[in-house]
């Protein structure tokens, strides 16, 4: 394996800049726990990802999930554990990581040419030579000496990517890089996302909150819950995968499903109960869950509820937030 | 036909601000001259255009206004200068911050203007006491400014440029100045207007050359066309200096949609 590296690193110097692709990264994360503070996010995380590997890991906002990213990334530093990169301490390959954040964070006085070659040596010609290059890839060529102001919300990612991507990053993170779009640029980001991950070959952590986007690029899905992984199972779909699929519904379902036991688990601000009532209106609509303590009566979107309908004596479990709750005496 | 109407609008938009100045500029004149108003009080517009012209073809009015640009412009340049790298300073460096900042704050709650008596007691009345004054009033905007304004750069940008290899220098050329930019233009241009105000103070105070010289001579001999001119040419080069600052933030920040030319 190591030979294979040392190689292949000598083909590469020896063809100068070409084509040759650095293949990606292996990551070895050990026991890996992080502390802000007095709270704990990370409890002791382990994960061993594949050199070449699409990981999409999902969880609720809170769970870790972004910090485990940003260790990687080598932004924050772990409170004890370890982070391996192709067995090497992460510092080491730090320059062969990359991160896509979830806004796409250009700098609005450079165009978007100069966004692209920021943090690269070289002559100027080359850099712009370069630049050029990923841009086409990412396919806005045409855009290279605009503000990045002109631009829309997935162009903006997109440059995002390419500016990660001129690096020849061997481990791409992406931190819900794509939460903030709609949804039809959303999957056209999956696409092109994919498409080059294919191309390139580098090994990519996708973050992410949406579980259909998971199972569109994961190789495998991880799912973390407080600090810990609950789920890791590998998504043996054919590629590109379409979101209409039976295949695919399921899985997500499946996945969906997964994330609400886990939810489950946690009992606390939770009530069990069964659907005695919908009523449904245009806008909110109210479903009256009869519990062993009495009705509960929740406000529901009656867009959701179309798209996960309920049934009268269906169980359910009711969940509210901390801070909504009022003690009275 | 729409090019045509569009550059009509075009003119009437033009035109339309200057209206008003015109009317007044109008009605004084002819008050003037129908002996409404004193000349010893308010001389009417044509005889300053007259005081005008006659001091510039003797070059007597070009000497006090390069005298007195010259004065403001290097009073500007020491005060604004030290504000841009204490501000630098103070605002890259907390142990610079912890160190010095308050000390200049409270040397920011006195007016410089408070401080004439000891000004003249230290420095007399030569060009070292005005000097002085202007370095003094315009330091404070232009360093206030820049210490927000490189305390308020994104850092999530900074972060950014952080993870993409940019160091020290880089970092601070590429993400840390250009987002302190607005912010200390703001602070330059605030900055021009007050170099002005105490110009005008200082040169009244006592004074070889400048227009505050050209006015203040002119008021013994009563020649209240000339101090108008004086007064005007106050008005001229603070509204000069205020384009001129302007013109720096549309070129420097062309890329800020809210600075770049419509």
């Amino acid at each position: 394996m190591q030979i294979d590296h040392r190689e292949l690193n000598e083909v590469r110097s020896a063809q100068g800049k070409e084509k040759v692709q650095a293949p990606g990264l292996s990551i070895g994360v050990r026991q890996l726990i992080k502390r802000f503070g007095e709270r704990q996010v990370l409890h002791g995380l382990d994960l061993d990802i594949a050199a070449g590997e699409f990981i999409a890991i999902v969880g609720r906002s809170g769970c870790g999930k972004s910090t485990l990213l940003r260790l990687l990334a080598g932004l924050d530093t772990a409170s004890s554990g370890g982070i391996l990169l192709d067995g090497q301490p992460a510092e080491v390959l730090k320059d062969d990581v990359r991160m896509m954040f979830q806004d796409a964070r250009l700098l609005p006085w450079r165009t978007v040419i100069q966004n692209i070659a920021i943090g690269l040596d070289g002559s100027q010609r080359e850099i712009r030579e370069r630049a050029l290059e990923v841009l086409g890839q990412v396919g806005l060529a045409d855009r290279a000496d605009e503000w990045p102001s002109r631009l829309s919300g997935g162009q903006r990612q997109r440059v995002a990517l390419a500016r990660a991507l001129i690096h020849r990053p061997r481990l791409l993170l992406l931190d819900e890089p794509l939460g903030a779009l709609d949804a039809l640029t959303r999957i056209e980001m999956q696409r092109l996302i994919e498409s080059i991950w294919k191309q390139h070959r580098f090994t990519a952590l996708l973050v992410t909150h949406d579980v259909s986007e998971a199972v569109a690029l994961g190789d495998r899905i991880v799912l973390v819950e407080d600090g810990r992984i609950t789920l890791d199972e590998a998504v043996a779909l054919a590629r590109p995968r379409e979101h209409g699929e039976a295949l695919f519904a399921q899985r997500e379902s499946r996945v969906l499903k997964r994330l609400m036991t886990v939810e489950a688990i946690n009992n606390r601000n939770q009530i069990r109960g069964r659907i005695s009532e919908i009523v449904v209106d245009s806008v909110l609509s109210e479903v009256r869950i009869l519990t062993a303590s009495g009705l509960v009566t929740s406000t529901v979107l009656t867009r959701s509820l179309s798209e996960q309908p309920l049934e009268i004596g269906a169980e359910v479990l009711a969940t509210f937030k901390s801070n909504e709750v009022v003690l009275a005496t | 036909m729409s090019q045509k109407s569009t550059l009509l609008n075009r003119l009437r938009g033009a035109l339309i601000p200057w209206l008003l100045p015109v009317a007044i500029l109008a009605a004084w004149e002819i008050a003037a001259r129908v002996g409404w108003l004193s000349s010893r009080i308010l001389p009417e517009p044509f005889a300053v255009l007259k005081a005008g012209v006659a001091l510039a073809a003797t070059g007597e009015l070009w000497q006090h206004v390069k005298v007195s640009s010259l004065r403001a412009l290097t009073g500007f340049a020491i005060g604004g200068g030290l504000g841009l790298l204490l501000g630098l300073l103070t605002g890259s460096f907390r142990k610079v911050e912890i160190a010095l900042d308050t000390t200049l704050q409270m040397i920011r709650n006195i007016p410089p203007l408070a401080l004439i008596p000891l000004v003249i007691l230290w420095f007399g009345i030569d060009e070292m006491a005005k000097l002085f004054l202007i370095s003094l009033g315009v330091f404070f905007s232009v360093y206030i400014n820049t210490f927000h304004g490189i305390r308020s750069v994104d850092p999530a940008l900074i972060e950014m440029g952080r993870s993409y290899g940019l160091t020290g220098w880089s970092l601070y050329r590429e993400v840390i100045l250009p987002g302190a930019l607005a912010s200390i233009l703001v602070g330059v241009r605030y900055a021009l207007g007050f170099m002005w105000v105490i110009l005008i103070v200082a040169e009244t105070i006592s004074a070889q050359a400048g227009i505050g010289y050209m006015t203040m001579n002119a008021r013994e001999f009563l020649q209240t066309d000339v101090v108008l001119l004086g007064i005007l040419l106050y008005a001229v080069l603070g509204k000069l200096a205020d384009v001129a600052a302007r013109l720096l933030e549309r070129h420097w920040l062309k890329w800020n949609n809210s600075y770049s030319a419509a």
